[in-house]
């Protein structure tokens, strides 16, 4: 018996070391084979666009990877420009650094491309960087838990993006107090509630959430010029995105007397919740125009939902552009998706982490240039990332 | 005087038999945590090799503080299955109850009152289960299963889906202030552990709590009031849930509907990880406190080597089914031979 036990429990010794071990080795590996082959890819697209165009245009090292139209050019040159006003050059040379970063979710395809993008950022600018988070969205216990033991470790700035306004706020205080410098993106930590708390952010990189709704409404009422109804879905009652969108699109619609603003519904991101407000809405206002999503998880549910019911002709507007928002604008189901390019978006991260790190200090809020990515020239932003 | 120190041989093999009672409870109780042990040192010695900062006092901290929810919520959750029933309404009750102190402290009550109004609101809920379990003769994992999308509800229709924050400071002084240099919610995880001990395993409550799962008609044929046990061990879990609403909304500052989903798995996987048996009957304290703290280490240690959280669910659940497969084995064994 306690031979049969003592097998059992080694053998299951051995296999939780070995799976252990060969889960993050694993991950590693991959990591390294997949930049290995994009870097391959890259060189490989850099030598015939070199050959074919050598003549006409200098080649960019860095945005070789895949076509790259005017327009992203126009795109990257301006937000390269801007980022330049407000955070300053690169500097050249750097002490050693390590960055650690805690982003929402990795169950949503939006914080899984910020996780690639800071892991290409970092290999870009050559800072070692971990991307954490907590186990599932919404889940914003776990999400402390991650930063409470990150601020314990040896990182020098951790970037934060909070599930909502005050969760991470003792993993804050604990990184103020062991010198460790907090960089918010994204997503607002409520300073006022941290300060009273006694922590401090010591950068704020992030995206006007009012300038994003108003940019959608206005897109949206240039193109219904005879009025209508309209609608929001909206993300997590609370949540400082979706509360920023929303009032920035309501405010701008409110403001023409041809628009009448029907419903806000709270779908929590969820693109279930989204689906069945959708199927609701239509079949109570079957005139209505057009629906913003405070997210492309919930516009494409809608999508589905009126393409379910029948419906053609109502303009619907996300936020993020993800990969299906995209092709769903090309095909003209949806009308248009906020974007940023989450590449630039992690880069300037970085490199603000890099400059807090040398002692350079940000007083006022750095906000990222956005576009609006619509029928009209999603065809024109090949390589936009 | 003379007379207290002159032992009896009678009075000495009374003491040596109850010697050998507690030691028969803690020969019984820790021989199940045996292997969650062996798998902690296996975790900490791997990672104290592989990782830098894992080895420090600080961390152990972390993962002690990370915890103290949890594992005031899994010996709650011990006693109810230990009871023969199962409470899946413990993370509804978690957030209805942290919500209940969050509205009142922004009514500018007492802090006393409001963190007392918050204790009954969630002992009142499982006074309720209790009730609803004994009285309708249902199986709890539907009542429970029932109530706990009904306060869930509660909780949504009271905040209408915004979460409550900016709790006062000295509210969040209670809840997560610094007692013997961690948060005090560990210092109440280890009262709530330590009370337990005498009433689980030395008082009536506990042999009964553990007779109404293994056999309730022999309880009640002794003449017990059974009704009493079923309701209370359901009140002792509604008010342990409400112990951990009240530090989970003063950690994160805000006591919302969402908090504590599916808190009350994590709470069953740490339970029978433990090696408390599902049908009742046998609870183990100690086994549910170091299942806590093996899955807080996996948490931990996934975190520090920056594994990717995808990786903690499979790994947590392959170890529930370990757990499971080896105490079943060893169960039947035993009734074999």
């Amino acid at each position: 018996m306690k031979k049969f036990l003592a097998c059992l429990l080694s053998a299951a010794m051995v296999l939780g070391a070995v799976g252990c071990s060969a889960s993050s080795e694993t991950a590693e590996t991959e990591a390294q084979t997949e930049t290995t082959e994009a870097a391959a890819a890259e060189s490989e697209e850099e030598t015939t666009a070199a050959e074919t165009e050598a003549a006409q245009t200098e080649a960019n090292p860095e945005e070789t990877a895949g076509e790259i139209s005017d327009t992203v050019k126009q795109l990257y040159a301006d937000f390269d420009k801007s980022m330049e006003e407000q955070i300053g050059p690169m500097p050249e040379n750097f002490g050693e650094i390590k960055v650690g970063a805690v982003v929402i979710s990795l169950t949503n395809p939006f914080w899984v491309t910020m996780k690639d993008c800071y892991i290409a950022a970092g290999e870009e600018l050559g800072v070692p960087i971990d991307v954490q988070t907590g186990t599932t969205e919404g889940d914003t216990a776990s999400q402390l838990d991650v930063l409470m033991t990150m601020a314990d470790m040896d990182y020098d700035v951790i970037i934060v993006s909070p599930i909502d306004g005050t969760n991470l706020i003792p993993g804050i205080i604990k990184c103020n107090e062991n010198g460790v410098k907090v960089i918010n993106l994204g997503p607002g930590v409520d300073t006022e509630a941290l300060a009273e708390a006694g922590g401090y952010l010591d950068a704020t990189i992030t995206v006007d959430f009012a300038e994003q709704g108003e940019t959608v409404a206005n897109d949206m009422m240039e193109r219904l010029p005879e009025g209508g109804q309209v609608a929001v879905l909206a993300g997590l009652a609370g949540a400082g995105q979706s509360e920023g969108r929303t009032r920035g699109f309501t405010e701008t619609i409110e403001a023409n007397d041809s628009y009448e603003l029907v419903a806000v519904q709270n779908c929590d991101w969820d693109a279930t919740l989204a689906y069945d407000a959708t199927k609701a809405l239509i079949t109570e206002y079957p005139d209505l125009k057009g629906i913003f999503c405070c997210n492309d998880v919930m516009a494409l549910a809608a999508v589905e939902a009126l393409s379910a019911e029948g419906v053609d002709g109502v303009l619907i507007y996300g936020v993020d552009f993800t990969d299906d928002a995209k092709a769903a604008i090309q095909e003209g189901k949806m009308t248009g998706s906020m974007s940023y390019s989450s590449a630039r978006y992690t880069k300037a991260a970085l490199q603000m982490a890099v400059m807090l790190n040398e002692g350079e200090t940000f007083d006022s809020n750095v906000y990222l240039p956005l576009t609006l990515v619509n029928v009209d020239n999603v065809n024109s932003l090949e390589g936009w990332k | 005087m003379k007379g207290y120190f002159d032992i009896s041989a009678k009075r000495l093999k009374y003491m040596g038999d109850k010697m050998e009672k507690i030691l028969g409870y803690i020969k019984k109780e820790f021989s199940s945590p045996v292997l969650l042990i062996c798998f902690c040192l296996m975790i900490s010695v791997f990672l104290s090799i592989s990782t830098e900062s894992f080895y420090s006092l600080k961390n152990v901290v972390n993962i002690l503080e990370a915890n103290s929810y949890r594992m005031i919520l899994a010996v709650g959750m011990m006693c109810i299955i230990t009871s023969g029933a199962i409470d899946l309404s413990v993370g509804s009750i978690l957030s209805f109850s942290a919500i209940c102190t969050a509205i009142s402290l922004k009514a500018e009550l007492p802090i006393a009152l409001c963190i007392l109004l918050g204790l009954l609101s969630g002992t009142v809920m499982g006074v309720i289960n209790g009730v609803l379990v004994y009285a309708t003769r249902i199986n709890p994992l539907i009542i429970t299963l029932a109530t706990s999308y009904m306060y869930r509800g509660l909780s949504l229709m009271v905040t209408e889906g915004i979460p409550v924050t900016k709790l006062p400071e000295s509210f969040r002084e209670i809840g997560c202030g610094d007692i013997f240099g961690m948060e005090s919610g560990v210092t109440a995880a280890f009262v709530i552990i330590i009370a337990m001990i005498p009433v689980f395993f030395f008082m009536k409550w506990g042999s009964y709590i553990a007779s109404l799962g293994g056999n309730p008609e022999a309880l009640k044929r002794c003449g017990v009031k059974t009704w009493k046990y079923r309701i209370s061990v359901f009140a002792l879990m509604g008010f342990l849930a409400s112990v951990s609403g009240i530090i989970v909304s003063a950690r994160l500052n805000s006591a919302e509907a969402n908090a504590g989903l599916n808190m009350e798995m994590d709470a069953i996987c740490a339970v029978i990880m433990g090696g408390t048996a599902l049908h009742g009957g046998k609870g183990s304290l100690f086994g549910t406190v170091i299942a806590v703290f093996l899955m807080g280490l996996i948490r931990n240690g996934l975190t520090i080597m920056s594994v990717s959280s995808y990786y903690q669910q499979f790994i947590t659940g392959a170890m529930l089914l370990c757990a499971v497969v080896i105490a079943e084995l060893r169960e039947r064994r035993a009734r074999i031979g």
